[in-house]
């Protein structure tokens, strides 16, 4: 049996002459930590807002647990959600804030102080109940906006960008408590965010939006390893693209060398797209390596260096390593096949997917 | 050394200003309590206008109509002002939404004169006789937008997630309403109140048109007064509306300040979650 | 949200709109064309451009209206200035408000008071030695007393603007080497502009129909455009005059607006 929960066909949405989503097809599972990530524009919040209710799709469904549920309005749907500016309501206190969902619904008033009291136990706000939303910090109202949503038991609980307001080290801190409330909830988040760190650092499973469309799906090591495109490689993590031409399988040939890969399934002499994370290019001395360029600048990056170089051919390399480089000093570069990821021009998610299976399967 | 010579001469002219808008009030109030019967000379304190004026049951009369009038008025335009508000705020078409502003403040910036004359022919071409009733609908009529104008930023300042959220929660369309929207806008619609019971209170012109014989109200009896001349019990009463205004303008400036600093709490919300969109 | 529900609330405010703004507007209008006979005429018009008595008192009436407007923006301005800069702002700024709060009337008849000949003022004069003067029923005291009760409407709106103001844009004019002059025209004066022009509003229309000042402290020597309409509605009942009046006042209303109104396409980029 499925335990899918949250499934969109075929979804979307116009306004106007603009298309913000284009054919979106989701599944979301039960008791997952999943991520939109996208760059703004890219229309993961107005999936978010499709599944919450707040505005219609132009076409498509968009089913719960196989029932659809588009006609339903966003007070009936069992989906609760963590806005972008928190949305507290300002003329009540904290407490009345979380209990707010509880009272719209006529809840018995020993059953909402006791469920109030356990959200906001579980936010680790126990104490601050009968403070006004004016004077919490900002990390604080982030959590009284989750406690409000949770304590209705929502199946679904949808974040939109909740932790965009806060400063760097807060948000660290609220990943690993978001991560681990998820855990403990073991209800399905679906969080949207344009921070590629945070996505990888959370989800069980990231989609990688791009102009109204589903870029990639799959798990964070899956989309860093083998991105789809040049969107995907760019976007996540920093990466190195060089153009290339496939000689044959499991053999690609850029700055007009060849080099042994783990790629294959494409036709012989396609033009290709060449990854190379700036994490696995090691330097070494001129002659006993790959590539050979010419070190530009070098910022010092606390845990490593980041090192901009240029090869012959003027293409800009970029390399992480632990070690100093020389301004200016002419050094190779190295890394190993299975470092080398290649992808073709304008390839689908499914068409590379069936090609992968199709080598690594065997 | 420089701030302070700076500090003397700003506070020398705002001084200068207020005094200038303090000396005739003062000056009112100061032969209210003269012995004589003109503003001059001032011939020893006491109380006589007072007495009389608290023993003139025609003016005490006029004081309760006026001050009830006000009242029935300004709650009357605080509910349509309020209604208003809220379709304003509902209408999503940038044009009719523009053309129902313009509309709504007409009557703002017209001048009295405008407003009255148009309202007594519009009152005698529908044959609604001139009195009470006929007051009483201008006032309500000329109060409107000012409830208007006070509500809708309100509205306007409350975010649009908010509504989401309350409608998330599963709240329905009319708990949205009286749960969340009523408690927001009001100090909107407490301003809006104030507003149009002063603006009531205030007018002459509109009622001086509309009214014909049957109903006075204070502006008018003061009127009528002036022009015969000075009487002291005039003064009298200034010195009593004085006292009520002085309540009124501290009342609003405690709403006025709820509101303020809602708003600036706000804002500074807002800023935060600007830094981190940009 | 659902239709019924915008319904219930649109149409008391709709039927407001109808009743009480559009319907007396065109009233005015149409009433503007028939005479005291109750017959269809452009006779009024006709008279009103055709009498030098008509045109005088609206030139006369605009000209007040621009002295009053005037007189109080250049009292205003440095008041609203100052006031933003003053310690306890809000309290000053309460005691600009509160003489709105007491009725037009009562501060007129001060005036009477004040300017009369054993009156205030006079009594002063005498003190120093300048003798008595006529004050009351003059065209000085009609425009003094105007004054007087618009420069909180003047204030207000100016003050605000100023508030509205980012002072870092102060600051960084300062940096940039302008003198304080300098950084009050080029900078201060044009963003705080809208301030001045709602104030101008607020005072300039208002300022044309002022008929009860006019009657009080004017004595009749002063007509204006509110004046006359007071005349032809209550006292000569000559309704459609008084609406032809009414109508060239609205125009006059009209153009002011558009002469002070923010014309935003536009106003991007001025030399």
């Amino acid at each position: 049996m499925s335990n899918t929960i949250i499934e969109l066909q075929h979804v979307s949405k116009q306004y106007g002459d603009t298309e913000v989503l284009k054919d979106i097809n989701i599944e979301i599972e039960q008791g997952k930590f999943y991520t939109l990530l996208g760059p703004s524009g890219s229309g993961k919040t107005t999936i978010l807002r499709a599944i919450a209710g707040f505005l219609d799709p132009t076409k498509g469904d968009v089913l719960f647990n196989g029932q659809r549920i588009n006609d339903i309005p966003a007070n009936e749907r069992k989906v609760n959600t963590v806005f972008q500016d928190y949305a507290l309501f300002p003329h009540l206190n904290v407490f009345e804030n979380v209990a707010y969902g509880l009272r719209v619904q006529k809840i018995a008033k020993a059953d909402i102080e006791t469920r109030v009291d356990a959200a906001l136990k579980m936010v680790r706000l126990n104490g601050l109940a009968d403070r006004e939303i004016s004077e919490l910090s900002g990390g604080q109202q982030q959590r009284v906006a989750i406690a409000r949503a949770i304590v209705l038991e929502p199946e679904v609980l949808l974040l939109d960008e909740p932790l965009s307001a806060l400063d760097a080290k807060l948000r660290k801190d609220m990943q690993y408590e978001l991560r681990e409330l998820q855990q403990r909830l073991g209800i399905t988040f679906l969080f949207v965010t344009h921070d590629q760190e945070e996505a990888l650092a959370l989800s069980d499973e990231i989609f990688v939006m791009n102009d109204g469309e589903v870029q990639q799906s799959g798990t964070p090591v899956d989309i860093y390893d083998e991105p789809v495109n040049h969107f995907v490689a760019d976007f996540i993590g920093e990466s190195n693209i060089v153009a290339g031409h496939m000689v044959q399988d499991y053999l690609v040939e850029f700055n007009g060398k060849q080099f042994e890969c783990a790629d294959a399934g494409m036709r012989p002499n396609e033009s290709v797209e060449v990854v190379l994370r700036p994490e696995d290019l090691d330097i070494t001395a001129l002659g006993g390596g790959k590539v050979t360029v010419d070190v530009d600048t070098q910022l010092f990056r606390g845990d490593y260096y980041e090192i901009v170089a240029y090869d012959d051919a003027k293409n800009e390399w970029l390399i992480h390593s632990t070690n100093p480089a020389k301004d200016g000093e002419r050094v190779d570069l190295t890394f190993d096949p299975e470092d080398i990821h290649v992808m073709r021009l304008n390839e689908s998610e499914e068409d590379f997917d069936a090609r992968l299976e199709s080598y690594e399967g065997e | 050394m420089k701030s302070l010579k700076k500090w003397k001469w700003t506070n020398l002219y705002l001084i200068f200003v207020f005094i200038m808008l303090y000396v005739p009030i003062a000056y009112l109030i100061f032969y209210s309590f003269s012995a004589g019967d003109t503003m001059s000379n001032f011939h020893g304190f006491t109380w006589t206008h007072y007495q009389e004026l608290f023993a003139d049951t025609r003016m005490i009369q006029i004081v309760v109509d006026t001050l009830m009038l006000a009242l029935l008025s300004s709650l009357i335009a605080t509910i349509v002002g309020t209604l208003g508000a809220l379709a304003i705020s509902r209408t999503s078409r940038p044009v009719v939404k523009n053309s129902i502003l313009s509309l709504n403040n007409i009557l703002m910036v017209s001048p009295d004169v405008i407003i009255g004359a148009s309202f007594l022919i519009f009152f005698t071409a529908l044959h609604i006789p001139l009195g009470f009733l006929s007051v009483l609908l201008s006032h309500i009529a000329f109060s409107i937008p000012i409830v208007v104008l006070m509500v809708l930023p309100r509205l306007q300042e409350m975010s649009n997630t908010m509504l989401d959220a309350a409608r998330d929660l599963g709240s329905t369309n009319l708990q949205v309403l009286t749960r969340v929207i009523m408690p927001f806008i009001t100090p909107g619609i407490l301003s809006g109140f104030f507003m149009a019971f002063t603006y009531s209170l205030d007018d002459f012109a509109v009622t001086f048109f509309v009214t014909g014989n049957g109903f006075e109200t204070l502006s008018v009896e003061i009127y009528a007064r002036a022009r015969q001349g000075i009487s002291l019990e005039i003064n009298a009463l200034s010195g009593v509306m004085f006292l009520f205004s002085l309540v009124l303008v501290v009342g609003y400036y405690f709403i006025q300040r709820g509101t303020k600093s809602h708003k600036a709490k706000l804002k500074a919300k807002g800023a935060v979650t600007n830094e981190a969109t940009h | 949200m659902k239709k019924t529900t915008n319904l219930a609330f649109y149409v008391p405010y709709i039927l407001w709109i109808l009743l009480f703004v559009i319907a007396p507007m065109l009233l005015i209008v149409y009433q503007s064309f028939f005479n005291i006979e109750g017959q269809f005429t452009f006779s009024n018009y006709a008279t009103y451009f055709h009498s030098s008595t008509y045109i005088m008192m609206t030139i006369n009436s605009v000209w007040y209206a621009f002295l009053i407007t005037a007189l109080t923006l250049v009292i205003s301005y440095p008041a609203a200035y100052l006031l933003h800069y003053a310690k306890h702002k809000e309290l000053w700024l309460l005691l600009i408000i509160l003489p709105t709060w007491i009725n037009l009337l009562l501060k007129a008849y001060a005036f009477i008071g004040i300017f009369s000949q054993d009156g205030g003022i006079n009594t002063f004069l005498q003190m120093m030695g300048l003798g008595t003067h006529q004050f009351l029923f003059t065209d000085f005291s009609f425009i003094f007393v105007a004054s007087y009760i618009e420069i909180p409407f003047m204030i207000l709106p100016i003050f605000n603007g100023i508030e509205e103001l980012n002072e870092g844009l102060v600051n960084a004019s300062r940096d940039l080497g302008a003198k304080w002059w300098q950084t009050f025209t080029r900078v201060i004066l044009p963003l705080t502009m809208s301030g001045v022009k709602s104030g101008v509003q607020a005072v300039f229309i208002p300022s044309l129909s002022l008929f009860m000042l006019t009657r009080l402290i004017g004595g009749n020597r002063v007509i204006t455009l509110g004046t006359a309409i007071e005349e032809h509605f209550l006292t000569t009942m000559n309704w459609g005059m008084g609406s032809t009046i009414g109508v060239i006042l609205i125009i006059a209303m009209v153009v002011i607006m558009f002469l002070t109104g923010e014309r935003k396409k536009k106003g991007g980029r001025r030399a």
